[in-house]
């Protein structure tokens, strides 16, 4: 049974090689090819002499052009004018920088349980948020704009959001803006896919910057959407959030941008995303022309197969198989405790159980990552995500070999008992053996969801196969295609294990007439 | 087959048909059970039985269904634990008003489960297991034996069944008479001091049901000391050195097979008779 588990797992990794290798032809090449975690590391690696240095944790969305975002994908790293902006500030103050990637509405959750220690991701100034962090001075003045269809003409001011629905990050202020017009606020991550469901439709307006507008329109050249209008009159003035008790890193950020301010970097560093001043008060219009290129469905699926081929073999298939193998061991303890004779046993394994079960696997996960991170337990992304799917695949994978075990007939236990055996000799050689027969088929269930819900794992800053194609698509606005791809290598997958149960299942039935 | 086994003594002659066989006072029983009770709630199984058993003897349990006759059997390896009375098995014994509860107790079971080896109605063959690998798991397993005594032993076993060319098969490819020889072969590797049969033959369809008595009435005239479950009036009748008649959870009558089959003293007992053997 051991030779055929292993040769199946070959078949399977062979067959994902394969696979990648015809996706990622026209891609780069495998060795080209590297995850953001060893771009990380080699560029610790290579400022690690200066042993002074002190490292700084930047947390940032990556999806959210021009300000943080990937160009293409694979090695290429961040960038972005707030990602050109932290970086001028760590060569000015003398930090390391180490970027972790994280969706906008846990930025604030990473922080405060300190997994990272400043965001950078236009960070709008306002009162509750400067009472709560060390805010640093703006390094970004914006406008409000409204943003709807191009041919509607019925919005161009707040007054008109009244009933009408926005689409819009859910901690922006922004969407506060939005609310407090009357509107119906729809939450989303990003502009990007704001921009989408305001074309589709499915919204009527968007509140946001007017900067990251513009960006869009001129990058995407959709016509699609106009800005109809500003969003009220007072601007906002984007900043760096540190913890409050950082308030020393807030200093020297504060100094760092008053000198980048002074020789010029700033403007600099603006001009060449907008081509307009947006780091002082009324910096003036962008000048629209030009612009960053655009890329085509084709080009970003060849860009992003081979990553996500990559991560899928790094992080989602080791991610499920090491959550499997602990759930399935933790699953026999729980069923073996529900059937003990102990009542305490019994009971703490059916409290286990319905706990698991009754309560969303993304709750489950964000209590392990982010609530535990708060009282000072901060486990790392995979070890999280390990965690959470294992308990998970106890819960569930309990009661299968629970009632496994309930199927062996009572006589094999008698038997067992007359020749001597005790309880776990029983259960190893005579009661599993014959209760794998019935489990196999739930367990596979059990396993194909898992695979499939590996992709939970990407709100928790783990860099897996569907965090790829979401950043990714988040950058170039090709959601059909990447998602779709993303959709393929999870299928592949699920089908190969598919074919590796009805093998274990025939194999299983061979002593039965 | 085994030189330490008594042969069959003789069984003394008795008065009383509910009363105890009286042993010499030199004989030290292999069985001795007393005053065992047991209810299944409110189902009062068995209410007081007694019973001995000489080494190398055939003990036949007969009775209506329903009337304690299995409980017994199951009491003597503690599959069903009595409420109170005392199982002992050469010098193993257990009060059971007194077995202590947890480890110690289980322990003390252990020990007299050890004493027997037991035969199923419907085999409860191991499937994942070869006819080999089924018989010695007990002597290897449970007993710690070396893995070639315990093969050698087992092929003795099966050959002695008539089971020497079956040994690498699968439960499900042998029919029902050899798969309860199998059993039969899997009890006896253990070298058991009792053998328990319940109903051997009462799953099998009925040309089946010789080979497997032929096969217990070997084992008893090799001295085994074998109680047995059964409605074979007429093996019974072949193999018994004593016949206890059980009904509503008591033993009605005892005896030779001789008296209870052949002259029933008690009116319960020739009815039985009467309506198992009727055509």
């Amino acid at each position: 049974m051991r030779r055929t588990a292993a040769a199946l797992l070959g078949a399977l990794l062979a067959t994902l090689v394969i696979a990648g290798a015809v996706l990622g032809l026209a891609g780069p090449s495998p060795t080209q090819a590297a995850t953001q975690a060893a771009t990380q590391a080699a560029t610790q690696a290579a400022s690690g002499q200066d042993e002074d240095r002190r490292v700084v944790r930047v947390g940032t969305e990556g999806t959210y052009p021009p300000f943080t975002y990937r160009e293409g994908s694979g090695e290429d790293d961040l960038t972005g004018y707030d990602i050109d902006v932290i970086e001028a500030v760590a060569d000015e103050a003398g930090w390391d920088l180490e970027f972790v990637e994280s969706q906008f509405d846990a930025i604030f959750a990473a922080l405060d349980s300190g997994r990272i220690d400043v965001i950078a991701n236009q960070i709008s100034f306002n009162p509750e948020r400067d009472a709560r962090y060390a805010l640093s001075e703006p390094y970004t003045y914006s406008q409000g704009v409204i943003v709807t269809r191009s041919d509607d003409d019925s919005i161009t001011s707040l007054d008109d959001l009244e009933g009408v629905t926005t689409a819009q990050s859910s901690t922006s202020n922004w969407a506060e803006i939005a609310r407090e017009a009357g509107a119906d606020v729809q939450t989303v991550e990003g502009f990007a896919p704001a921009a989408e469901l305001l074309a589709q439709g499915r919204v009527d307006a968007i509140v946001n910057d007017n900067i990251a507008v513009l960006d869009y329109l001129n990058t995407s050249g959709s016509d699609e959407i106009k800005i109809a209008g500003e969003a009220g009159d007072e601007g906002s003035e984007q900043v760096l959030a540190f913890r409050k008790e950082d308030q020393a890193l807030a200093e020297e950020a504060n100094a760092a941008l008053d000198a980048l301010r002074e020789d010029g970097t700033l403007a600099e560093i603006s001009e060449s995303y907008f081509r307009a001043d947006v780091s002082v008060p009324d910096g003036g219009d962008a000048d629209l022309s030009g612009g960053r290129e655009g890329r085509t469905t084709w080009e970003a699926v060849q860009d992003t197969a081979w990553p996500m081929f990559v991560a899928m073999v790094k992080i989602t298939i080791p991610l499920t198989v090491v959550s499997f193998a602990i759930g399935l061991v933790l699953a026999v303890a729980v069923a073996l405790a529900r059937i003990s004779r102990s009542r305490v046993l019994a009971g703490l394994a059916r409290a286990f159980v319905s706990i698991i079960r009754g309560t969303p696997l993304l709750v489950q996960l964000f209590i392990v990552f982010f609530g535990l991170g708060q009282i000072g337990i901060r486990l790392d992304p995979f070890v999280a995500a390990t965690i959470a799917l294992s308990l998970n695949v106890a819960g569930y994978a309990s009661e299968v070999v629970r009632s496994a075990i309930l199927s062996v007939p009572k006589g094999q236990f008698e038997a067992a008992t007359t020749i001597g055996l005790d309880y776990r000799q029983t259960l190893r050689r005579i009661v599993f053996p014959q209760a794998a027969r019935t489990a196999v088929p739930p367990l596979s269930n059990t396993l194909l969801s898992l695979t499939k819900d590996t992709s939970l794992a990407s709100t928790v800053l783990l860099t897996e196969l569907f965090r790829v194609a979401q950043v990714s698509a988040g950058a170039n606005g090709q959601y059909l295609a990447l998602y779709s791809v993303a959709a393929v290598y999870y299928w592949v997958l699920c089908t190969i294990l598919s074919v590796a149960q009805t093998r274990l299942e025939k194999r299983l039935d061979r002593y039965v007439a | 087959m085994s030189a330490d086994r008594d042969s069959p003594g003789p069984t003394p002659p008795h008065a009383d048909p509910t009363k105890e066989t009286p042993l010499a006072a030199d004989e030290t029983p292999r069985i001795r059970v007393e005053g065992l009770t047991k209810a299944f709630g409110d189902n009062r199984v068995l209410k007081g039985i007694d019973l001995t058993a000489a080494a190398g003897t055939s003990t036949v349990v007969i009775g209506p269904s329903g009337s304690g006759k299995t409980t017994v059997l199951r009491s003597l390896n503690v599959l069903d634990q009595p409420d109170a009375g005392l199982v002992a098995i050469d010098d193993v014994a257990i009060d059971f008003a007194t077995l202590p509860p947890g480890r110690a107790g289980r322990a003390q079971v252990a020990r007299l489960r050890a004493q027997s080896g037991m035969v199923f109605q419907s085999h409860h063959l191991f499937p994942h297991k070869s006819v080999l690998e089924n018989v010695i798991e007990g002597p290897v397993v449970a007993q710690g034996r070396p893995r070639e005594e315990a093969v050698a032993d087992a092929r003795q076993l099966l050959a002695q069944v008539g089971l020497t060319d079956k040994e690498d098969e699968h439960p499900f490819q042998l029919s029902g008479g050899q798969q309860q020889r199998v059993g039969i072969a899997r009890a006896l590797a253990l070298k058991p001091q009792v053998v328990l049969f319940d109903e051997p033959t009462s799953a099998l369809d009925p040309e089946l049901v010789g080979e497997v008595l032929a096969v217990i009435r070997d084992l008893a005239e090799q001295g085994w000391t074998t109680v047995i479950v059964t409605h074979e009036i007429r093996f019974a009748e072949q193999v018994a050195d004593q016949v206890l008649f059980l009904d509503g959870g008591v033993i009605v009558e005892r005896g030779p097979a001789a008296q209870v089959i052949g002259d029933p003293q008690v009116e319960r007992t020739q009815q039985f008779l009467q309506r198992i053997l009727a055509p």
